[in-house]
């Protein structure tokens, strides 16, 4: 870099480019900085200064004194400060480049130079000396000459190094003192305010020392010794104070209160304050002088009198009403500035806090007394109004308190104080309820709810009666009140009132206080809400509720029913998109409910308006999510539903081995658990049997919630998700009736009459649900699913650090292993606690290339094993072991730990295994006392009562029957539904003998018969060659039991339809297949296949009706695909 | 001497480049600033979460960035105020307090020494003044625990601030005497940023109004002409009171004033150099530190014997002795002509005082005299004795500084009742034409020498295009703007005097078409979702009684929000506001007895008194419309 001249003279362009820049900071000044070195800089600013027409001196000097730390870092150039400084000062003026403002300026910024990088401590005391000596010669000659302002400038220096150094002055008091006294112009504030500094310091440092004694001279002038020696020095002179000469001096220092300006003032009081306090004057005297000023336009001074009261809190006793009527009335001065209004309602709040935490409650009455006083005006600007509302709030908590304090009875004031103080506030900005929810007057208005709401309470965890005064609180009793109204008359704040109880919800302190809004607004305004178009608006606020799950959901789920019943009936061809936008808020708020509430208290209600939407609803979209609500809230337990429905929020919870806590111990844990991210990716759990139904709606899901917290929340609701069964299933009829007359009409309790028939179904099912364990007490009933393992080996090894191919070792001896394998598992399904499988030793899969050529060297090892047998080698073997409180499909969690060779520990979560409906699928277990040749007749008598108990119209629907064991009972409560499969009848029968042939009780039909018999696939059931007549029988009994049924209409057509069209389009009827499956725990799953030619008619019934939405997949995928 | 006032620096900034257009810093401050940080960082815990204060001073362009920072953050210049949606934690607004529009913090991006990257520092109390083109910064020494507490409030993870709280934004306050300095250290710099340093307004019965202190310095002391600069203007009283722009009609009051003279650095930089040297303030008063800086004094400038000369005034008067006294007063009138809301009046008066007396002497006149039961606030300039009772039944003494000031304020009812009675009616008899009515009666039961020089009714229709009017008044001239109606009842020249008239006025007025306005930016900052009406509009209009609530139903969809400085929505009303300058008289019945004044040491002087009325907010609020108020307590 080309250097540059180092000496070339700045220009006063140049200088004002620099100090700005300077100021500006960052690479603007690094640009000087780097041009010139601070030396350079500083010799230039010298010779600048001491050129006679240098323009800039003032703003030069300035500059030197704002960057003095980082420019003076060297004595050289404080030496020459201090020369330049007698250069100037002593100048005779010329009125053109030395004025008293140059003069005046350099003082100021020599001062503040030497201040700043205290030069007294880091480098040399002769230049303090040398300065202050200046100085003092300079405020020596008090006389009314021209330099009177300079004067004044020059003890304002001294003061500031006074300040700095305290009791730098202290020897020379008593000169100061006869200064100050003889000085009589504007100027002999800054003496007064000089003389008081070094009085405050010497009382501050409790120095003995005489202020009267002039015996060192002014000038020359020294340090006193006592600032330069160690600390121990000073110490010496603390034997005490000289009382009687500082009272004297304290005496003329208040002399003279009038010739301050306010701000000298201020300056002069905070000096003052302390002295007296050291000196044990009377506060009272200060009182005398000084209170006046409280009745000054001056905001400083009108503060320094608060400040007197404040340090001087008993002298003011009984003076604190003046002081409030004085601030409230300054606040009501419309000359003054809005700051200082709103600062006089500050310090007033700030005072009242103080009594009020003092606890002077007396004094509290009669400063509430003024409440009146506080009332905003029209005029007043809304900050203002703001502030005085909290001033009005502050008043009624008093009366609040004031009432607790008067037990005795005594009424204070008529009628409920605070509640006037409250409304006639409000009064000022009640244009909020006919605003714009945005405006101001809003913001204000609902400000002050919150402060009178909140008022009486803290933050603070120390403070625990806040929360019975605030609900017993008439403030609270009306603000509800109010609030309801005014939502019910001004749809528009609507969402400001949420925001409103959202800032209380989001509080740790007060968010029950949000809550009891919510409920008063569900008990009192939802009722009163009319149900038209301008229910909309009130959409956010019955989010909230929805969201509430201390509110019970029926009042809402009532409105919501009769808004999607207004909005169907007024649908019309204007409504268009309206209604599918207002259709689908309402189902926003159905799915808040869903995700906050247990789905068994919304149950009732929410399927009903469900239901309704999506038969009657005008907008397919939102039938289509009304249906896709109602599927989860059917078919989902709640717990799932709700984590299903807060997906996202989860998403981030799930780490990849929640367990690895629990075995932390080993040192590589972190380096495992990195490597143990992918495992899935190359240790495969595999069902040896796929699922029919690959992908399922419901089982599509990621796993939710896996890890060991979850089961144990499983555990704790068991028996609740069980009484919930039993009341989901009790709904169940009341929904099907629903979908007719869309209103809710309570089912008719049956008649029981108890026929010969009956009674035998009755004995029959007795005798199979005794043999059903009760889960709750004895093992239940297991569902089993066969899975395998294995890994692959190439991915494995590069993870975890084997070699491959190993040098020396060819073949099967080359493959990873794993060895001590556990597997634990976890459901977000009620599949119980699932037993983990431990494999104690298994190869890696050799990959694609290895295999082959493992496979040429061995093939004389295992020369049996077929192409397809030797993958088993690498495969393990297990059984996963379900004991399914309901029979859901679901999604079984998987935890690998194992050990490596070389002894790392391997844990991961595997891919999860899918467990679909057809893994429940058990057949009936059959009491241990009939003969093996009475089984089938058995199984077809069991179906035919199954059959009949899940009709609707069932005699024995009031039927409780005991399960194994004798504590348990089970109702049967039944469902049908229909399925068309338009599948020719031989595909029919072969996936039904594939799939379904152990379920088979019984087939019915000449033809059908011949055909399955030959088979051979199904045997020991019961055939009936029947006749058409005992066909018809069959179908009419069918029929009858379908009369006055209503279904779903989605779940296909109505059964008499069915009965009339169908030989039309089925042609040939064949015969009927009867299934029997039992779903664990202790369900049942009917079907009546109406076989033909062409198509088959599969008509369901089941006591767990929640299956039915697996089952349309299941037949599908097993007739159709 | 926590109780005193240091500045630590200020700063002015050109609100529309958000640059810095003037920056200073008190070293001297700093250090004890510095000082007090290092040690209230080696007493308290080490707390990373609270230890966020700002240990030194920005530079300006951090300081500028900052500021507009919080401008975008907080959604103007001066920020929400109070806590509403888009208050962000940590922001000013969170705190849900107004004053936090005038006392502001910012967070600085700043790379302390040792820290590896930069982090946000609070830096507060910044006090906020704008004025003109510039925003002005004053930021005064508080200790850093004062700065830590506001931290915690802006950051406050609860609902806000409940009223009986320890630590509240009031304590602060109340506490920080260093705030209020420096809010008059902010108002100072802001009249001389701006140019327009103003002293009151004195009238004498022969000239309109006297000069100020510069004036009687330049004319005692016999020199002419001086002085290019920091001659004060005299100016329209009341000076201090901030100005409405609402009744106009204009919304923003962060717009830019046109017409600011560009910022003399050097007038600023002189005044500092006398006002607050080290950054602690001396003298705020810009008019006896602009003449000691150009007129300086002279050796035969001799002060008084046996007395102080007040630091509040540096020269003496010399030359022919008068006392002037001038009452002004502002009348705030809402009213309604309705009986369930009374009306509303009230006179904030002001007695601006020129004593052109030789010395210091001391002048008192009794307070007696006035209808005390009408006067409800009193208070003084500094230069009054006021005894610690207070002030009934007291004489006032005060001793006069020189040049032209402001003796006392006070508020006080209207002893004379309204100066204007009457209503006004408006009704829309369509969406754009509206039928009104004036009824007024002027000085009813007001004598000689009251006299009123000019009375006007302006309508303002500031949201809607005044395209015809038609109507006779029964006197005066009438004459519309684009958005306003204007009926001069009164022209000056033509006082009246002495007897009551009354004035009607009916006549319709005929707007163009209702257009939905652009929305401003405040609107959409204000961020309320427009949208939800249209769901619920359909029956709307079915529901509406009549054609004037419809109108201002949908008038009021667009209605922007005012700022916290107005009153409420002047844009929301349907109002005609009188303006008029009545002479002769006080109409709160203050006065001063010329005979009862009394001078110590006592002089031959002459006591002059004039007294002039003008029409503050004077509102007649449309008796057929809706109207704001306020509840009044019944004492």
């Amino acid at each position: 870099m080309v250097e540059k001249p180092p000496t070339r003279p700045l220009t006063p362009q140049d200088w004002e480019a620099l100090i700005d820049d300077f100021q500006y900071g960052g690479s603007r000044r690094e640009k000087w900085s780097s041009l010139y070195p601070t030396p350079v800089l500083l010799d230039l600013a010298f010779s600048s200064l001491l050129r006679k027409d240098f323009p800039l001196k003032i703003p030069l000097l300035v500059f030197l004194e704002e960057f003095s730390l980082t420019l003076f870092n060297d004595p050289v150039h404080l030496d020459r400060l201090v020369e330049l400084l007698t250069v100037i000062v002593q100048s005779p003026l010329d009125n053109i480049h030395i004025t008293y403002a140059l003069k005046e300026q350099m003082m100021v910024s020599a001062t503040s130079i030497l201040i700043s990088i205290n030069s007294f401590e880091e480098f040399d005391v002769r230049f303090t000396e040398n300065v202050v000596e200046l100085l003092l010669a300079v405020i020596n000659r008090t006389n009314p000459g021209s330099d009177r302002h300079t004067r004044g400038i020059a003890c304002e220096c001294l003061r500031e190094l006074e300040k700095s150094y305290p009791c730098l002055l202290s020897d020379v008091a008593g000169h100061l003192w006869s200064l100050c006294q003889s000085e009589r112009t504007h100027a002999s504030q800054s003496y007064i305010l000089l003389f008081a500094t070094v009085i405050y310091n010497i009382v501050n440092q409790k120095l003995s020392i005489s202020i009267l004694n002039t015996s060192v001279p002014l000038v020359p002038f020294c340090v006193p010794q006592r600032m330069l020696g160690s600390s121990s020095g000073l110490n010496k002179e603390v034997s005490g104070l000289n009382y009687k000469e500082l009272r004297r001096a304290m005496a003329f220092l208040l002399e003279w209160p009038r010739v301050m300006t306010p701000s000298g003032m201020m300056e002069f009081m905070a000096m003052i304050m302390p002295i007296a306090v050291a000196l044990e004057l009377q506060a009272s005297m200060l009182k005398v002088q000084f209170f006046g000023m409280i009745y000054s336009f001056s905001p400083a001074l009108c503060h320094t009198v608060l400040m007197m009261y404040l340090h001087f809190f008993e002298a003011f006793d009984g003076q604190e009403l003046d002081i409030v009527r004085r601030l409230i009335l300054v606040s009501r001065e419309t000359q003054q500035f809005l700051v200082f209004r709103l600062l006089s309602v500050h310090w007033l709040l700030g005072l009242l806090n103080k009594l009020v935490l003092d606890g002077e409650i007396g004094k509290k009455k009669s400063i509430v007394d003024m409440g009146f006083l506080f009332y905003p005006t029209v005029f007043d600007p809304l900050s203002l109004k703001a502030l005085k509302l909290d001033l009005l709030a502050f008043c009624s908590v008093c009366f609040e308190m004031l009432k607790d304090k008067s037990v005795s009875g005594e009424v204070i004031g008529d009628g409920n104080p605070a509640v006037k103080l409250f409304e006639d506030g409000l009064f000022s900005v009640s244009a909020f309820k006919w605003m714009p929810s945005w405006s101001t007057e809003t913001a204000v208005a609902f400000r002050v709810f919150h402060k009178f709401l909140i008022g009486a309470s803290s933050h603070s965890d120390a403070d625990p009666s806040t929360t019975r005064i605030l609900m017993e609180s008439t403030i609270f009793r009306t603000l509800k009140k109010m609030l309801v109204d005014l939502m019910l008359e001004f749809q528009r704040l609507v969402p400001v009132t949420v925001a409103f109880i959202d800032r209380l919800l989001g509080c740790q302190r007060h968010c029950w206080l949000g809550e009891s809004l919510l409920q008063t607004i569900d008990n009192n305004l939802l009722p009163r809400v009319t149900v038209d178009y301008r229910l909309v608006s009130y959409i956010p606020i019955l989010d909230r509720i929805a969201e509430n799950d201390t509110i019970p959901p029926h009042g809402l789920l009532d409105l919501l029913t009769k808004f999607m019943i207004f909005l169907v009936e007024k649908h019309g061809p204007d409504t268009g998109v309206r209604s599918w936008s207002r259709g689908s808020k309402v189902l926003g708020i159905c799915r808040t409910m869903l995700s906050h509430h247990h789905s068994s208290r919304l149950f009732l209600g929410l399927s009903h308006l469900l239901a309704f939407t999506c038969l009657y609803f005008p907008d397919l979209e939102v039938r289509d999510h009304a249906r896709i609500f109602l599927r989860m809230l059917i078919c989902l337990p709640g717990a799932k539903l709700r984590s299903i429905l807060n997906l996202e929020e989860q998403m981030c919870g799930i780490s990849p081995s929640p367990q690895s806590f629990f075995n932390a111990q080993t040192p590589r844990y972190y380096d495992d658990l990195k490597k143990s991210g992918g495992i899935a990716s190359y240790i495969h759990l595999e069902r040896v049997i796929p699922l029919l139904v690959k992908q399922s709606w419901s089982l599509s899901l990621s796993p939710l919630g896996v890890g060991s917290t979850k089961l144990g929340f499983l555990d704790s609701i068991r028996d609740n998700e069980a009484s919930m069964d039993e009341m989901e299933l009790d709904n169940n009829l009341q929904l099907q009736t629903l979908s007719e007359t869309d209103r809710m009409v309570q089912p008719q309790e049956p008649l029981r009459v108890m026929d010969s028939k009956v009674s035998e179904i009755l004995q029959i099912l007795r005798r199979h649900f005794s043999c059903i364990p009760d889960y709750r007490y004895m093992p239940a009933l297991k569902v089993k699913i066969p899975c395998s393992l294995s890994f692959e080996s190439e991915p494995f090894n590069h993870v975890w650090g084997g070699e491959s191919p190993r040098s020396g070792l060819e073949g099967v001896d080359a493959l990873p292993a794993i060895y001590a394998t556990v597997l634990k598992f976890s459901s977000s399904a009620s599949y119980g606690s699932i037993p983990s499988c431990h494999i104690p030793f298994l190869l890696g899969q050799p990959s694609r290339s290895t295999h082959f050529s493992g496979q040429t060297v061995s093939l004389d090892i295992v020369p049996l094993e077929n192409g397809s047998g030797d993958d088993e080698t690498y495969k393990a073997p297990l059984t996963i072991e379900l004991e399914p409180r309901e029979p859901t499909p679901g999604l079984v969690n998987v935890l690998i730990e194992a050990n490596a060779e070389n002894g790392q520990i391997i844990q991961g979560q595997l891919k999860s295994i899918t467990v679909g409906i057809e893994d429940m699928f058990l057949k009936a277990i059959a009491p241990s006392d009939i003969a093996e040749d009475a089984l089938a007749g058995y199984y077809s008598e069991l179906f035919d009562a199954l059959w009949d108990a899940c009709g609707a119209s069932s005699n024995t629907g009031r039927e409780t029957f005991p399960l194994k064991g004798g504590k348990g009972v089970a109702a049967i409560s039944g469902t049908r539904s229909v399925k068309l499969l338009e599948v020719p009848a031989d595909s029919l029968i072969q996936a039904t003998e594939h799939y379904l042939a152990p379920f088979v009780v019984s087939v019915v039909g000449e033809q059908l018969v011949s055909i399955l018999k030959d088979q051979g696939f199904i045997k020991d059931i019961i055939w009936k060659d029947s006749t058409p007549d005992s066909l018809l029988d069959a179908t009419t009994s069918v029929a009858e039991f379908g009369r006055g049924l209503l279904q779903l209409t989605y779940t296909g057509d109505d059964d008499k339809d069915e009965k009339e069209s169908h030989p039309s389009i089925t042609g040939r009827k064949l015969g009927f297949i009867h299934v029997l499956i039992f779903l664990p725990p202790r369900f049942h799953l009917l079907f009546q296949m109406e076989v033909s030619d062409i198509s088959t008619l599969v008509r369901i019934r089941t006591d767990y009706w929640p299956c039915l939405a697996y089952i349309d997949d299941y037949l599908e995928a097993l007739f159709l695909s | 001497m926590l109780n005193g006032c240091s500045i630590r620096a200020l700063w002015v900034l050109n609100n529309s480049l958000d640059t810095v257009v003037f920056s200073r810093r008190f070293p001297v401050v700093e250090r004890r600033w510095r000082a007090a940080w290092l040690s209230e960082n080696d007493t308290s815990i080490e707390d990373p979460v609270e230890d966020t204060v700002l240990s030194s001073l920005p530079t300006d362009s951090e300081l500028a960035s900052a500021f507009s920072e919080r401008r975008r953050r907080e959604g103007s210049l001066r920020g929400f105020g109070i806590r509403v949606t888009q208050s962000t934690k940590g922001s000013d607004s969170w705190v849900d307090d107004p004053i936090t529009r005038h006392v502001i913090g910012i967070y600085i991006n700043k790379v302390e020494e040792g820290e590896g990257e930069g982090e946000n520092h609070l830096l507060w109390p910044l006090v906020l003044h704008i004025k003109g083109l510039y925003s002005i910064l004053v930021l005064p020494l508080v200790e850093p625990k004062h700065v830590k507490a506001y931290g915690r409030l802006c950051k406050r993870s609860d609902c806000g601030n409940a009223i009986r709280k320890e630590e509240s934004l009031s304590s602060l306050l109340l506490d920080l005497p260093s705030i209020t300095g420096a809010c008059m250290v902010a108002y100072a710099i802001g009249d001389i940023v701006t140019g327009d340093v103003i002293e009151p307004e004195v009238v004498v019965s022969a000239s309109p109004s006297v000069g100020g202190l510069l004036d009687s310095l330049t004319g005692s002391i016999g020199i002419s002409g001086i002085s290019s600069r920091g001659k004060p203007v005299a100016s329209p009283v009341p000076p201090s009171a901030p100005s409405s722009t609402a009744a106009t009609g204009a919304v923003a009051s962060d717009a830019p004033k046109v017409g600011s003279r560009p910022l003399d650095k050097d007038a600023l930089q002189s005044f500092i150099g006398s006002a607050l040297p080290f950054g602690t303030p001396l003298d705020l008063n810009h008019s006896n530190i602009s003449s000691i800086r150009v007129i300086g004094f002279s050796s035969s400038d001799l002060p008084p014997q046996d007395i102080k000369q007040p630091a509040w005034k540096p020269y003496l008067y010399k030359g022919k002795q008068r006392l002037l006294f001038t009452i002004h007063e502002t009348v705030y009138a809402a009213m309604y002509d309705r009986d369930e809301i009374p009306d509303s009046l009230s006179v904030s008066g002001q007695i601006n005082c020129r004593a052109e007396l030789e010395g210091l002497p001391d002048v008192s006149f009794p307070l007696t005299g006035l209808n005390m039961a009408q006067i409800e606030v009193l208070s003084f300039h500094p230069c009054a004795q006021v005894p610690e009772q207070g002030m009934e039944k007291q004489a006032l003494m005060f001793q006069p500084p020189l040049g032209n000031f402001v003796l006392m304020h006070y508020q006080a009812t209207c002893s004379l009742g309204p100066p204007i009675k009457g209503f006004y009616q408006l009704s829309m008899v369509s969406e754009d034409e509206g039928a009104f009515l004036f009824k007024l009666c002027l000085m009813e039961g007001y004598k000689a020498p009251l006299t009123m020089e000019f009375c006007n009714v302006t309508m303002p229709f500031p949201r809607r295009k005044v395209v015809s009017f038609n109507g006779t008044p029964s006197i005066g001239t009438v004459s519309t703007t684009e958005h306003s109606v204007e009926w001069k009842i009164i022209t000056s020249g033509r006082g009246l005097s002495g007897k009551s008239i009354e004035a009607t006025f009916p006549g319709t007025v005929r707007f163009a078409p209702w257009q939905i306005q652009r929305m401003s930016s405040s609107i959409s900052s204000f961020g309320s979702t427009l949208d939800e009406d249209s769901d619920n509009e359909t029956d709307s209009s079915n529901n509406m009684i009549n054609v004037e609530d419809f109108l201002m139903d949908k008038m009021n969809k667009d209605l922007p929000p005012v700022d916290l400085e107005e009153p409420f929505c002047w844009h929301a009303y349907n109002y005609a506001k009188v303006s008029f300058k009545i002479v002769g008289a006080s109409i709160s019945g203050m006065s001063i007895d010329p005979k009862l004044v009394t001078i110590y040491p006592a002089v031959k002087a002459p006591v002059e008194l004039s007294a002039q009325v003008i029409s503050g907010d004077y509102i007649l609020w449309n008796t057929l419309g809706k109207c704001p108020s306020a509840a009044t307590a019944k004492a």
